[in-house]
């Protein structure tokens, strides 16, 4: 506090410019505790006034008419609120949240692809191929952009933070793969080691973090999709509970005035009992088919793009395992272990397996069906590429291993593998989209009918109390 | 302008009084990264405790080797690699000139490489008929005794050390530690180099060197050299100390580095044999006095006499 005018209390206004400033008005004689006391006794005043207005049936009339049309209103105010935030919440999964997951996979799995292409590359021999080259370049960009997607919301530090060290090391990546291919293309070892460099950045590095943000997303998306087919039980309470009260106010004044019915509240109650017909059958609805769309779709997803990048990285470990030529133990035995994790060690089960039998009857089965044919030849094909490198044909093992064009190559047939599973994967996102837009088509109109029918409701209650007050005066 | 400039007191007087005296706290920085940590190859480490002695270790006469024996009888290890059909030899494919791979063919190339074919070739009658399983430096002895590998032929250093577990051949090169720096660089050999990061091979003689070098160096350990050359380019070592024919290969790739200073060490290249294998040893011998014939020359005029001058090879010494 540098200032230096005359010192004021906060929220006295300033003084208009060119006025003296006034004196400031003395305390008022009035000491504290009288008015304390006054707000004290309040509560007590109104309750004491309440009960004597209740001990007389006109007063006890209005007082019930008043609560009623406060808890209609209310209840009014808090459904509406209550079910736009849940068609918004189901507008976000379709927008937002399932879009968000889907980038983070993206990246998770560009990057993935590109380790692998990147090895393969390497392998083969003389002028670079340029389909490798292609596919490594298209990897780098999805990567990229699916980044700055993944990037735009990546809410709560634990995301931001993967996004920063995906942001931060993906151009250090491709640094030294330009590296390793200026010195492959010249003929020197060293591109051979700064290729085992980017890897090692990939695989200790920028994989794990894909992964983590690729997890973290798809919880989130988890989360929201049974926060939306969750039942409200706030909503549920309320609106059930306002039904009682209209009910239980209609029997008493049936026996105060001997009148069956009255108009008003029968209205009021017909209203509400609309509301929560409408409500329970548009809620069941929509949760039901959000919880499909998860089900069904997120769910099959998830498993899928677990087997996918399984696939991926077992393929780059056929690779490097290639690569490191007789050095490579560690590589086979994490081929055989990701395998085993996509196939089971006997080929039949394993997330492949485990997605068949959930995927049952779903558009996606036929594609989880050939992915697992596709897995059992590339097995395979890769245990013939061992063999021939175990009896020291290292060429022909590097053909069988990369050669796309072969069609009983492991190449063609981990391509075939990753494209069944990269439409399971797309078919699975669509059954999501289907029934969480559907779900979401449950809930319209509900909001703005919810509003109404708790005016109509107050409105009831009003016009029945009102007749039966006058008869009072 | 005096009731503006009280306006003016008036109300930030107001605001401060609004916002509590709160100072309005600095703008947000975008990007909070201090420092930059850089990629480095898989494996590499700071040794702070080397073990053992390197080549001047000398409590034995390492060059020593048993008499050769060029024949194979039934039974004998060479018997049983003919019956497998291909000879298993541990190379290195990172190291220029030496064992690396041709990144155009695909196929192993090197001085190191003919050496191998030149013992297939005494086995088959058949150069081609080797199966190369690429080993890092420090997997040269443990392939050796699990016997992954029939030999290691790999810029291998004969020391009394490694002599208590395997087997060598004769002498089949003479090399000798020198120190690659930056083309800038003011160092002019090891003594240099004290403080500095210098990078060596993981199990290498060379990192043993480096260690018991005096001022002491700081060793930095990679798998492969062609990893301390990556290093070295991206400024992560101050320096590489190895044996000149690796340093040439390195050199070679990159003009902006130059090796300084007179060999410090003998290092004495023989091929690694398990120890059980006595026949095997004797035959290689026998392999080594026919390629010292003229082989040898000729490998050594391809890859080497242009980067290291006239050589011949030097001379068997038996126990």
């Amino acid at each position: 506090m540098t200032s230096t005018v005359t010192p004021r209390g906060p929220g006295v206004p300033a003084v208009p410019p060119g006025q003296p400033v006034p004196p400031v008005p003395p305390e008022e004689p009035r000491g504290p505790r009288s008015g304390l006391a006054w707000l004290l006794e309040l509560p007590g005043n109104a309750i004491r006034n309440i009960t004597k207005s209740a001990a007389t049936t006109p007063g006890r009339f209005s007082l019930i008419a008043t609560g009623l049309i406060v808890l209609s209103l209310l209840v009014g105010l808090l459904g509406t609120v209550s079910v736009q935030n849940r068609a918004n919440t189901i507008d976000d999964l379709i927008d937002h949240r399932e879009p968000l997951a889907a980038a983070a996979q993206e990246v998770f799995r560009s990057l993935s692809d590109a380790d692998a292409t990147a090895a393969s590359a390497f392998l083969s021999t003389g002028s670079e191929p340029p389909e490798l080259r292609e596919r490594y370049e298209l990897d780098i960009a999805k990567a990229g952009v699916a980044l700055a997607r993944a990037a735009s919301d990546s809410g709560g530090s634990e995301a931001a933070r993967q996004v920063e060290i995906l942001s931060q090391q993906m151009p250090v990546y491709t640094g030294l793969v330009e590296t390793a291919r200026s010195n492959n293309r010249q003929g020197f070892p060293a591109g051979a080691a700064y290729l085992r460099e980017a890897s090692e950045l990939m695989r200790a590095k920028i994989l794990p973090a894909a992964q983590e943000l690729y997890e973290i997303d798809t919880e989130r998306l988890v989360e929201e999709q049974d926060d939306a087919a969750g039942v409200p039980w706030l909503i549920a309470l309320l609106v059930l509970g306002l039904l009682g009260a209209l009910i239980a106010a209609q029997i008493h004044l049936k026996r105060k005035t001997n009148r069956v019915f009255n108009v008003g509240l029968v209205v009021a109650t017909v209203a509400v009992g609309i509301a929560v017909l409408w409500t329970a059958v548009a809620i069941t609805v929509q949760s039901v088919l959000v919880g499909s769309g998860s089900g069904d779709g997120t769910e099959q997803s998830d498993l899928l793009v677990r087997a996918r990048i399984a696939a991926l990285q077992a393929r780059a470990d056929e690779t490097l395992t290639l690569v490191a030529r007789g050095g490579g133990e560690a590589y086979q035995e994490e081929f055989d272990e990701l395998f085993g994790q996509l196939a089971g060690p006997d080929g039949n089960s394993g997330l492949l397996a485990e997605a068949a039998s959930s995927t049952e009857g779903l558009d996606s089965a036929g594609h989880v069906d050939s992915a697992i044919t596709h897995a059992t030849a590339w097995r395979e094909a890769h245990e013939q590429v061992r063999e021939l490198d175990g009896t020291g044909d290292y060429d022909a093992a590097v053909a069988l291993a990369i050669d796309a064009s072969d069609e009983q190559s492991a190449a063609a047939a981990f391509n075939r593998l990753d494209q069944e599973l990269a439409a399971a994967i797309e078919s699975g996102r669509q059954v999501f989209v289907d029934d969480t837009t559907n779900g979401s088509r449950a809930l319209t109109l509900l909001a703005p009918g919810f509003a109404v029918l708790a005016v109509i409701a107050a409105l009831g209650t009003t016009l029945g109390f009102r007749d039966r007050l006058r008869e009072y005066r | 302008m005096k009731h503006r400039t009280r306006l003016g007191v008036a109300l930030s007087t107001f605001a401060l009084l609004v916002a509590g005296c709160g100072s309005p706290g600095k703008p947000v920085d975008p990007a909070p990264v201090g420092s930059v940590e850089r990629p480095q190859p898989a494996n590499a480490a700071l040794e702070n405790d080397v073990q053992g002695g390197g080549t001047a270790d000398q409590s034995c006469n390492p060059t020593a080797s048993l008499s050769p024996n060029g024949s194979i009888p039934s039974g004998s290890t060479m018997d049983e690699i003919r019956e497998r059909g291909h000879l298993s030899v541990g190379v290195d494919q990172n190291t220029f000139l030496f064992g690396f791979r041709n990144p155009t063919s695909g196929a192993l190339e090197g001085f190191d490489i003919d050496i191998a074919r030149e013992v297939a070739r005494e086995i088959f009658g058949d150069p081609n008929a080797v199966q190369f399983r690429a080993i890092t430096s420090a997997q040269r002895i443990p392939a050796l005794q699990n016997g992954d590998v029939d030999i290691v032929v790999r810029t291998f250093s004969i020391t009394c050390e490694r002599l208590e577990d395997i087997s060598f051949s004769t002498v089949y090169y003479v090399a000798g530690q020198k120190v690659l720096v930056g083309v800038n660089s003011d160092v002019e050999g090891i003594g240099d180099l004290g403080g500095k990061r210098v990078c060596a091979a993981k199990e290498s003689t060379s990192l043993k060197n480096i260690a018991a070098a005096d001022p002491a160096p700081v060793p930095i350990s990679v798998d492969d050299w062609s990893d301390c050359l990556v290093m070295l380019q991206q400024g992560q070592v101050d320096a590489v100390s190895t044996d000149d024919t690796i340093l040439a290969g390195m050199a070679e790739q990159d003009p902006t580095v130059k090796i300084v200073g007179e060999r410090f060490t003998d290092e004495l290249y023989g091929i690694g044999v398990p120890k059980e294998n006595e026949d095997m040893v004797r035959f290689v011998n026998a392999v080594l006095d026919r390629v010292r014939g003229g082989a040898w020359q000729q490998s050594y005029n391809r890859w080497l006499l242009e980067r290291l001058g006239p050589a011949s090879p030097p001379s068997p010494d038996y126990q």
